[in-house]
């Protein structure tokens, strides 16, 4: 804008000097003509008398320089000229003054001379005896003036085109200085050019309209990262280009990404092939889906993308937790397996023995025996159901009656039940501790510690023992069965609560367990909201602590 | 035009992303089949060599056609050159895990859990550390990758001392302890590829090369 101004100030200075001078030089050259015209008719009119009273010598007498005098006859023939030869002069009649001055009295005329640089002025004058006077001088032409004074005007006019530069310059800085200064901030508190209120009030506004809108945008985004902010799920928006526009922070914990990812390529934040790879299927499908692994947990991913139109705009990755699903639906899997197998064994074992019975392959003294094998897998059928009946009990979440249970004597009534089976094995059962009672089913109680004690015996040494003790420590009542068995390797420790899980599984069946039995016991236990405790030393022998709360 | 630059120069960086991850995946295969050796882990290590010989070959055209046509200079010149180099590590390394995964089913034994498990995860910790500066442009990530190194030198020196002790107690043992001791070099030269890595990484931030010792 200061270029501007100043360019036109310049430019209008430039052009009003030019035009000024050429109109000035116009009015003074038309000045000086009139001068000249005068002077030469005065010139004429005293050499005019001159001749009239002394005739030629007059003339001849005259110096001229700066002028040409030539006397010419009425017919035109040339009689005297200052500046040639009479005789060699043409004829002057035709001439323009000559005519003039013939038929009025006076005349005069103003001709090019052939270089165009100057021209010629000519009076004449009409003497008494009809022969005709002429006067005639030179005259420079505008140009030629012009020329000669460019020069000077030259100075002159780069003189006027600096000052007027310096001029313009300040002058134009002033106009725009308030501009400059101007407060787009806080458009209506500026003082300046009254045209420019409009556009400050315009702007006031639009300021408004926009912090108005920013705000808007502003909540709406605090909004969306609240809503991800607290989702269990991790979020990933992607624009077309695969640039991370957004993670929450359930995403960024899980591909341990830090908050400058934002803005940056996903393969910053994760880089493995398989995401890459399912990031391009789903940018080319819309829909793709990808379980894998992290850090032990089972994650399913899921993308999808987003168009607006036909076009791509970007794409969203969610990221689910799914172990918990994943084990749950492993579990019941293995656990149907597992059902239909244990409950198929002894049915083979039945139906064999009964097909030799039927057959009569089974020789008269040995068919007590084969009917007692089948009466033996049938109960162990029966007790197989019954178990799997009471988990799927405890599963339900049934409620049940609860009342206050002594642990002691449920501890020394099952000690009594099993006093057979460990005199069979030579384990000594010993029950000791306080009584103590906690709010629970008795069955399930009941399940707890026959499960424990039958195991602490089933799966212990000859000679072994078996203590039992129910102590209270603070609040809660914990009952502890020790056994100096085979104990558990740690590998299997953690596993030994699941159904059907079996630690050394060619021998299970001759201990004659159903591999439910522990389970059970968990699930008791959580019924109770009891706490177990496993302590195991292979080949020293099993601790187990069942911590009842109050 | 610069657009056009932009562009490749991103390409660049995804590419070598990319080649990185291959990386990773191909040393943890490698100590996958260490412990637990199968004909799959063998096949699937093979793909992954094979992808990262064509992402070395895809890196450096696209460097020289960057230095060709782009002329970079300053941090651009550093991170292409770099580039370069980063890529002769990146293939050694998956060459090493692929010829790990090569020599295990041809050994006598299987390794037991011992240090050269732990050299392998070392080796592992130290790709996905280079990788992860290359990425994050972390200059404090690539000087511990440096540092980490001495962790696999000594890992080396000791599983080296445990097979002369092994030779000494059973000479029979000899095919079988020769074998151990490819697999740690090559455990430890994957080490070494990593700190150039990190070296690399190194010059691409700050323009000053480490000096060799």
């Amino acid at each position: 804008m200061t270029s501007r101004i100043f360019r036109s100030i310049v430019t209008v200075a430039a052009v009003i000097l030019f035009v000024s001078l050429l109109f000035i030089m116009g009015v003074l050259y038309g000045y000086a003509c009139d001068v000249q015209t005068m002077q030469l008719k005065d010139e004429l009119s005293i050499a005019a008398a001159g001749t009239e009273k002394a005739g030629l010598s007059f003339l001849e007498a005259l110096d001229a320089k700066n002028y040409r005098i030539t006397w010419i006859q009425p017919d035109g023939t040339v009689k005297f000229d200052t500046h040639a030869q009479a005789g060699q002069m043409e004829n002057h009649l035709q001439r323009e003054e000559i005519q003039q001055a013939l038929g009025y009295g006076s005349g005069s005329a103003v001709r090019k001379s052939d270089t165009l640089l100057q021209k010629r002025m000519y009076e004449a004058k009409r003497l008494s005896d009809g022969s005709v006077l002429r006067i005639s001088a030179s005259q420079k032409t505008l140009i030629v003036l012009l020329v000669g004074m460019l020069h000077p005007v030259c100075v002159v006019a780069l003189l006027a085109i600096i000052l007027s530069a310096i001029l313009a310059h300040r002058v134009s800085c002033k106009i725009v200085e308030p501009l400059n200064q101007l407060d787009l901030e806080h458009p209506l508190e500026n003082n300046t050019y009254e045209e420019l209120s409009p556009l400050l009030v315009r702007i006031q506004q639009q300021h408004k309209e926009i912090s108005a809108q920013m705000q808007a945008l502003r909540q709406k985004n605090d909004e969306l990262e609240q809503i991800t902010a607290n989702m269990q799920e991790g979020l990933v928006l992607l624009d077309r280009n695969g640039v991370v526009l957004s993670i929450n922070p359930a995403a960024r914990k899980l591909f341990h990404a830090d908050n400058d990812c934002v803005g940056t390529t996903f393969l910053r934040v994760e880089r493995k092939s398989e995401m890459t790879a399912a990031v391009e299927a789903a940018f080319r499908d819309g829909l793709h889906e990808l379980k894998t692994q992290r850090k032990g947990r089972v994650y399913q991913f899921l993308f999808s993308r987003i168009t607006s139109g036909e076009e791509t705009v970007g794409l969203v990755i969610l990221a689910l937790d799914i172990t918990e699903t994943e084990n749950a639906e492993q579990n019941r899997r293995e656990f149907t397996a597992n059902v239909s197998h244990e409950l198929k064994t002894p049915l083979q074992a039945i139906i064999g023995s009964a097909e030799l019975l039927e057959n009569g392959l089974v020789k008269p003294e040995d068919t007590q025996r084969f009917i007692g094998n089948i009466r033996k897998e049938a109960t162990r059928l029966v007790n197989l159901i019954e178990d799997v009946i009471r988990l799927s009990h405890l599963d339900e979440g049934v409620e049940m009656p609860k009342e206050d249970v002594d642990i002691l004597d449920i501890a020394e009534e099952i000690a009594e039940s099993l006093r057979l089976a460990a005199e069979e094995k030579k384990v000594t059962i010993q029950v000791s501790g306080q009584h103590c009672t906690v709010p629970g089913v008795r069955g399930l109680v009941f399940e707890i510690v026959q499960n424990l004690c039958s195991n602490a015996v089933k799966y212990n040494v000859e000679g072994g023992r078996v203590d039992v003790t129910v102590t209270k420590r603070g609040s809660s009542v914990v009952l502890t069965v020790a056994d100096t068995g085979i104990g558990i390797p740690r590998a299997h420790q953690s596993r030994v609560f699941e159904r059907f899980y079996r630690v050394d599984k060619s021998h299970s069946r001759a201990s004659g367990g159903t591999g439910l039995g522990l389970s059970i016991v968990k699930h008791a236990a959580q019924y109770h909201n009891a706490d177990i405790q496993l302590e195991s030393v292979l080949g020293k022998g099993t601790t187990i602590r069942v911590v009842f709360p109050a | 035009m610069r657009n056009l630059y932009q562009e490749q120069l991103h390409r660049l960086n995804q590419e070598l992303i990319q080649m990185g991850a291959a990386c990773e995946e191909i040393i943890d295969l490698a100590a996958q089949s260490l412990t637990a050796y199968s004909d799959k882990l063998e096949e699937k290590t093979n793909q992954v060599g094979a992808v990262i010989d064509e992402s070395e070959r895809t890196i450096e055209t696209i460097c020289l056609k960057l230095l060709l046509r782009q002329q970079p200079v300053a941090g651009d010149l550093r991170q292409i050159s770099a580039a370069m180099k980063m890529i002769t590590d990146m293939e050694r390394i998956g060459d090493q895990a692929e010829d790990i995964v090569d020599l295990i089913p041809k050994m006598s034994g299987s390794a037991e859990e011992g240090p050269l498990q732990k050299m392998a995860s070392a080796a592992q910790t130290m790709v996905t550390e280079a990788v992860d500066a290359y990425v994050k442009q972390d200059l404090a990530l690539a000087k511990k990758v440096m540092g980490d190194d001495d962790i696999v030198d000594a890992y080396f020196n000791q599983v080296k001392s445990d097979i002369i002790a092994m030779i000494a107690a059973n000479p029979g043992d000899g095919e079988y302890a020769l074998d151990l001791l490819m697999i740690a070099k090559y455990f430890e030269r994957i080490g070494d590829h990593c700190t150039n890595i990190a070296e690399w990484v190194e010059f691409s931030l700050t323009g000053i090369r480490e000096e060799c010792q």
